[in-house]
């Protein structure tokens, strides 16, 4: 099982990890009751690529409203992305908001806080 | 109880500015549809979409810590109720505010944790965030809640307010109101 394909819904986001591709991407709101139902897969997946891969690793982010325990979990993301970027593996997260929105641009500020690897933030307009 | 006077609750909603209010047992999905509309209200009014953002945070963050703290206590259903507003002030802030029962005790030690969070400064308030974010899951506060009470206070243009009121069985009904 390399290809994660999790619909989005009203409360969770859509989840498409391409294990060829080396692209993890998550767009939409996040704020589940339990976001450990959610994300844990994501992240079993994301330890595995970058345990068996040594190919880069690029997450590409459209995320908007993130509750509290969602940021929890994205923060474990990221720290598997730190803990390998430390070991020499290319990962990447890239992050598009809308500009009019410019929570979410300081939601993804607050995490790049803590991050060494390559994190972009980018606006688009509609 | 066969006359409810709704024109005199009507009267008081609009006194009191409240744009949406819900009392009764709270369920996921209820949470959900409740969130909806609050975002339809905001968008109707035309909020700046940081400012939609942060009233729809708190009013999640505020719910769910409510349905995770009746969990958490085995609570059956009725008592996993929640009241809860969200109104303007006179100068056109927006107020949530949302109350629960809660076990004495718990409710106090909340109480007193929210009363220090109000001498807390932005950075100080982040700085704490940030470092209950790093604690691991199964070592959160007592009262399970202080990642997204820390979250509300950060996004609050005033300091968190907390009462408690006792109650005849060893409970006590906790009220949160958060000036966005």
């Amino acid at each position: 099982m390399t290809e994660l394909n999790i619909p989005g819904t009203q409360s969770t986001p859509t989840i498409h990890g391409d294990w060829p591709a080396g692209v993890l991407a998550m767009q939409g709101d996040s704020y589940p009751e339990n976001s450990f139902e959610l994300f844990g897969q994501v992240i079993d997946w994301v330890e595995r690529f970058l345990r068996e891969e040594a190919r880069p690793l690029a997450l590409e982010l459209r995320l908007l409203y993130l509750n509290t325990s969602s940021i929890k979990a994205l923060m474990d993301i990221f720290d598997l992305l730190e803990e390998a970027h430390r070991d020499g593996l290319p990962v990447s997260v890239s992050w598009h908001y809308d500009s009019r929105n410019e929570r979410v641009a300081e939601l993804a500020e607050e995490f790049r806080e803590d991050c060494s690897f390559p994190f972009a933030i980018l606006p688009f307009s509609e | 109880m066969d006359n409810y006077d709704l024109l005199a609750m009507r009267e008081h909603y609009n006194r009191q500015r409240i744009m949406l209010c819900f009392n009764g047992p709270i369920s996921r999905s209820l949470i959900e549809e409740i969130g909806n509309a609050l975002r339809n209200y905001l968008a109707a009014e035309q909020a700046q979409p940081s400012a939609a953002m942060d009233v729809f945070a708190v009013y999640i963050e505020m719910t769910q810590n409510i349905r995770h703290y009746a969990t958490r206590m085995n609570y059956p259903e009725q008592d996993a109720a929640a009241t809860v507003s969200i109104s303007r002030d006179e100068e056109g802030r927006y107020v949530v505010a949302a109350g629960n029962l809660v076990e004495l005790d718990d409710g106090r030690q909340l109480v007193d944790w929210i009363a220090n969070l109000a001498g807390l400064d932005k950075a100080q308030l982040k700085a704490a965030y940030k470092e209950q974010l790093r604690r691991p899951r199964d070592d959160e506060r007592a009262s399970g809640a202080g990642l997204g009470l820390l979250d509300i206070a950060r996004k609050s243009s005033a300091p968190l307010r907390a009462s408690l009121k006792e109650q005849a069985d060893g409970r006590a009904f906790l009220s949160l109101r958060a000036v966005i």
